[in-house]
Formats: C-alpha cells, structure tokens, sequence
C-alpha cells in the first residue's frame, strides 16, 4: 500500500513536470525562412544578425538588431574564438535587448566557411550564459535573401535590457577538464576527416594529429548540397554512429578553433536530445601546441 | 539609376570622348577614365567642397610628408620631394571617384566600383577600408587582434565619428592631421559621464586609448623598405612623442635608416624623430586588462616600452619615450 502511493507521488510530479519539459525549449532550435517571415512581428522574438556592420547596414532581415559575431567570441593569445569575459558578453546580450526568457534566432551567411558556423557559435555561448530559447536561421540571410525575402537598411537600435549571466559551466571546457576525461567521455574531432587523420591541418595549428581516442563526426556531414541542414532522423543516425546510443554519455567536441564544433554540438543537444554535450574551446589550436597533450596517429 | 542625378547626364559629358562616333577607337579618342582626377569636373556642381578639397590631406598627402621631412638636410628634403614623395607618396591621393564611386587603387588594385556605376555617398567597407585596411580599419573590426572595437560592435562604422569635413578638409592646407583642430575626440560623447577615481587620476597624464585599447595591434617593421614587409600585433605603452609626458599607445612606424636609400637619401636627422609613434588605436574596450587591474600597468608593467624591446639600430629618440612606471604607494 505504502508502496503504491508512492508510486502514485513519482507519476503525479512526472505529469507536472511535463508540460514543464516542453516550455523548455520555446522556439525549434532551427527555424526555417518561412517561418521566420511569417513570425517577423512576434514581439517575443529577438533576431539577431551577426554579419559585419557593414553588411547589415547594406541590408538586413526586416526588425533585426546586429550583433558583430567579433562580439561573441575573441582571441585571447594565440587561440582564435574564444569566449569574452562574463561581463561583456552579458552586455553584449543585453544592450541586444535579449534577456533570459527572449526566443532568439541567430541569422548570419553560410555561402564561406568558417563563418557559416558564426550561428551555432553564438547560438551555443547564448545557452552558456543561460538563455535556453535560442534557434539559428537555417541556410541564414544568404538564403532569405535568395528567396527574395523582404530586407530592410533600416538599423534597429534594440532596447537593451539588464541581463544578469548563469553561466551553463559544462558547455564549454578547458584542457585540464578534456585530460580528465579521457578515456571516460567520448571525444568527438569534428573535423575533416584528412585533418582527423593527421594528413592535414590548418597553418594556425601547430601541428597535425588528433587527441587521443578521438572519433570522427565532420562538421561536414550535417548538411545537404544546398547548405541546409539535413533531417533529423539522418542527423540522428550519423550521430549515433559516432557517439553511440547512450544519450547520457558525457561527450566533448572539438574542432580547430571551438567554432565548427559548435555546429554538432547544437544539433545534438538541442535537435537530438544528447544530455550532456560539452565543447572543448580551446581545441585543436591548444592541445596540438602542447608537447605533454595526449596525441595520435 | 533614375534618382541618381549623375546618370541621368550623358556619359560624355564626364568621361569626354565621342558618343556619336561609330567605331571603339573614334569614340575613346579623349576618352578620360577618371574625370574626378581632375577636380574641376566635380567642382562644376560641387565648387566649394571640390575647392575645400584640393587642400584637403586625403588629397595633398602631405601628412606623410610632414611625418619623415625633419629627417632629412635640406638637401635631401629637395631629392625626396622630387623622387620620392611626387612620384610614390603623392600617387596615393584620392580622388572623389575614389571615395563615391570606385574603390580607391591600394598597389595598383581596385575593387571595382562601389555600387553598379552609382555615385554612393559614403561605402567604409570598400573605401576607408582599401586605404587604412592594414593598420586602423582591421583593427577595429577585429579581423587583425581579434577583438573588434566596442564602437563597431554598437553599429558604428567610419563616418560615425569622422565627419565630412575630415574627408573633403575645411579648406585650409593643414601640414598633418595634428593641426586639425576638429577631429575626433572620445570627450566629445564621452563628456558627460561622471568620471571615476581612475579617469579623474589619469586624465591629464594617460590617453583613453592607453587603457581601454583591448590589446595587440599591428606593429609595421619593414614596409617601404628594400627588404619586403612584415608586421607582427603587440600593445606598446610609452610617452607620446609629441608631448613626450603623456603616456599612451605606441605604434612602430616602419621607417628605418635604410629606406630611402635608393632615392640616394641617407636621411641625416634620422635621429631626430623616434620609429615608435603615438597612435589612436582603434580597438577600443570597455574593459581591459589595464581597467580591470591597476597592477597590469603598476606592478607587472604589462606592454610597456622597454630598452631591450627598441628595434635594432632605430632611431635614438627611441628611447626618449621609455616611461618607468612607479608602484602605487598605497
């Protein structure tokens, strides 16, 4: 008897948690053209264009504030993309009228890389700082503007707003925590697979190779030949097979910088559900300079 | 094109040659590819701000003049105004196409035009961005130092701070953009805030840039010089050589003993000016190292010029802005 009501207790707290679970999240993390069009004068909505000043300003999706990707990640020494301080980074968000509880879509190009993955770049530092309700434009303004969609040179002057950081810690790492790991997370190289392989590297990474017990899921993969991104069950499947089926398993992304990671981690948290997906920041550029780190082939 | 008055006119009436001519050849003779070389073109419409603008140092260029001729004797001043500043420095004038209607020609290399063959009133990606895209204009976009300047991460480009009559001049021949007096000024927005301890201690003796530059920018070591030309970002402090008791943000400037050598100048005052010069970096942070820390510049002494760190056999005023910061006495 005793037994059953607590039974009864764990299914009532589920059944009230749940409509919890879904208000979680309150916009997909990726919202296509039309939708966006059609949402353009959703007051809850903030978008935010992280292209060059200069290029917002010759045009821009009608009603988006532009926030200069330089904005959200910086150098710092010799590493590219890093995350700015706390502090910054939480003007930055405010002065764009963003606050926690903002639905913010991250517009930005994708016809050149790197900077197609500027959008899950930002997208994810925003979760870091704890604003869940974050999606990216997918095919961004190159595509709205293929589509004719209307644009605007109008700048808008968003109406900034305090906001307090909560930091998601987990999301991004340093080295010491990857150390730590290995052998117990697995560690996903996102790139390329000749830069997996150790055959070829970018000219700021020091040198070639991959950390140690790495698999391979390129960046890549996660788009169709028009640039989009591709289904989820597609999605789902190349990321089962190089993370397995335990969605619960601690998993660190890499890259060259911490920037393409970035893509993959997006997609399998926010798309696929993965619970615990971590992005090593310091990536490739850091570890391959360090003669002590852990490296194969 | 219809709201643009320009196109409306023929293109003859601009670019001469003969529109009624038959073939390539007839209808080129005299044709003129860049009418706004000559200024009186524009001037027919535009008189005041065409005249303001022979003056102007986008046009006179005199600026780098003015910035190595107390190098030089007398003599080689003659030489290099004939050799060197006529036939290399000068060609770097612009003219009005170059700022509003073509990319300006940075080695020979242009862009193209700015927008179709539309006359555009200002375009700073293309335009200020060709001329100082080595130096300034990345710097603040923080495509070289990686962090771009506060002001362009708030929207703000070029002309947001430097106004018109930076670009076409007021219609006085200044020597140097030292001697304009309207130029830009962090004060001229930033008066109203109430200062705090720190800027009240320091606003006489250290620029804003000396604190709020974010960080490393572009150090030029041999550009214009016989052996090709490097750079490498670092953040320098030391006195402004023009006061030489302010301390702010030195840029080394890429003149060395050598450069003029093929015009035949040795230059003889080399020693009378320092290769480290005072620069309005724009990089500009909120916070820095320096405004989150006073320990960066008192105790750890973080970027500032050192004896040893003087470039090799450069000038003697170098060492003329070597600062020694003391600790706070707390």
């Amino acid at each position: 008897m005793k037994r059953m009501k607590w039974l009864k207790a764990v299914v009532i707290v589920i059944a009230l948690l749940l409509p919890l679970t879904a208000m979680a999240r309150g916009i997909d993390p990726l919202v296509s053209t039309d939708w966006l069009q059609k949402n353009l004068k959703n007051a809850k909505i903030v978008i935010v264009d992280v292209r060059k000043v200069e290029d917002y300003q010759a045009g821009h999706i009608p009603g988006a504030v532009n926030v200069f990707y330089g904005s959200w990640a910086i150098k710092k020494g010799d590493l590219l993309n890093e995350l700015p301080p706390i502090d910054d980074l939480a003007d930055v968000i405010g002065g764009a009228g963003i606050d926690k509880n903002s639905l913010v879509v991250i517009v930005g190009i994708t016809e050149k890389v790197p900077n197609q993955f500027d959008m899950t770049r930002v997208a994810w530092t925003l979760k870091y700082v704890g604003v869940a309700n974050v999606a990216i434009l997918n095919g961004g303004y190159t595509l709205w503007v293929k589509e004719n969609k209307p644009v605007s040179q109008d700048a808008v002057k968003a109406k900034a707003k305090p906001f307090k950081a909560a930091v998601n810690k987990g999301l991004f790492v340093d080295k010491a925590f990857v150390i730590s790991e290995i052998g117990k997370a697995t560690i996903i190289d996102t790139r390329g697979p000749a830069f997996y392989e150790g055959k070829e590297k970018l000219e700021f990474v020091p040198k070639l190779g991959r950390i140690k017990g790495a698999v391979n899921l390129p960046v890549g993969q996660l788009y169709t030949p028009e640039g989009l991104y591709k289904a989820k069950a597609e999605l789902a499947a190349l990321a089962e097979k190089a993370a397995g089926k335990d969605m619960s398993k601690e998993i660190i992304v890499y890259c060259d910088t911490g920037k393409t990671a970035t893509a993959w981690a997006f997609i399998m948290t926010d798309m696929l559900g993965y619970k615990d997906v971590k992005v090593y920041d310091g990536s490739s550029q850091e570890w391959l300079a360090d003669p002590n780190a852990s490296i194969e082939p | 094109m219809g709201k643009d008055f320009h196109l409306a006119m023929e293109c003859v009436s601009c670019h001469k040659g003969d529109d009624k001519k038959e073939t390539k050849e007839s209808a080129h003779a005299g044709f003129i590819a860049k009418p706004s070389d000559n200024l009186k073109n524009c001037g027919i419409c535009h008189k005041k701000t065409a005249l303001n603008y022979t003056n102007a140092l986008h046009y006179t260029s005199l600026g780098q003049h003015e910035g190595v001729k107390h190098r030089f004797s007398a003599e080689e001043l003659k030489t290099f105004d004939s050799k060197v500043f006529e036939q290399s420095c000068r060609a770097c004038h612009a003219s009005c196409g170059s700022c509003h209607v073509k990319s300006p020609p940075v080695g020979g290399i242009t862009t193209g035009l700015l927008q179709g063959h539309k006359f555009v009133k200002k375009n700073e990606g293309k335009t200020c961005a060709s001329c100082h895209g080595g130096r300034v204009y990345p710097e603040f976009t923080g495509e070289y130092g990686g962090t771009p300047d506060v002001h362009y991460q708030k929207g703000m480009v070029c002309v947001d701070c430097h106004k018109k009559t930076e670009m076409h001049g007021d219609g006085t021949m200044y020597k140097s953009k030292q001697e304009v007096k309207d130029r830009p000024q962090c004060l001229s927005c930033h008066k109203n805030r109430k200062y705090q301890i720190a800027h009240e201690l320091h606003k006489d003796t250290v620029s804003c840039q000396a604190c709020h530059s974010s960080g490393q920018y572009r150090q030029c070591y041999s550009c214009h010089t016989e052996s090709g030309s490097t750079s490498k970002p670092d953040f320098i402090l030391g006195l402004n050589p023009r006061d030489k008791k302010t301390l702010t943000t030195l840029r080394l400037i890429p003149t060395i003993r050598s450069t003029f050598n093929k015009a035949g100048i040795k230059m003889e005052n080399f020693d009378a000016l320092p290769n480290y010069w005072d620069s309005s970096v724009h990089n500009i942070k909120k916070r820095t190292e320096r405004t989150r820390s006073c320990d960066s510049c008192h105790v750890a002494k973080e970027g500032f010029l050192k004896r040893e760190m003087l470039i090799k056999d450069g000038s003697k005023a170098n060492e003329e802005l070597i600062y020694n910061i003391k600790p706070i006495n707390k």
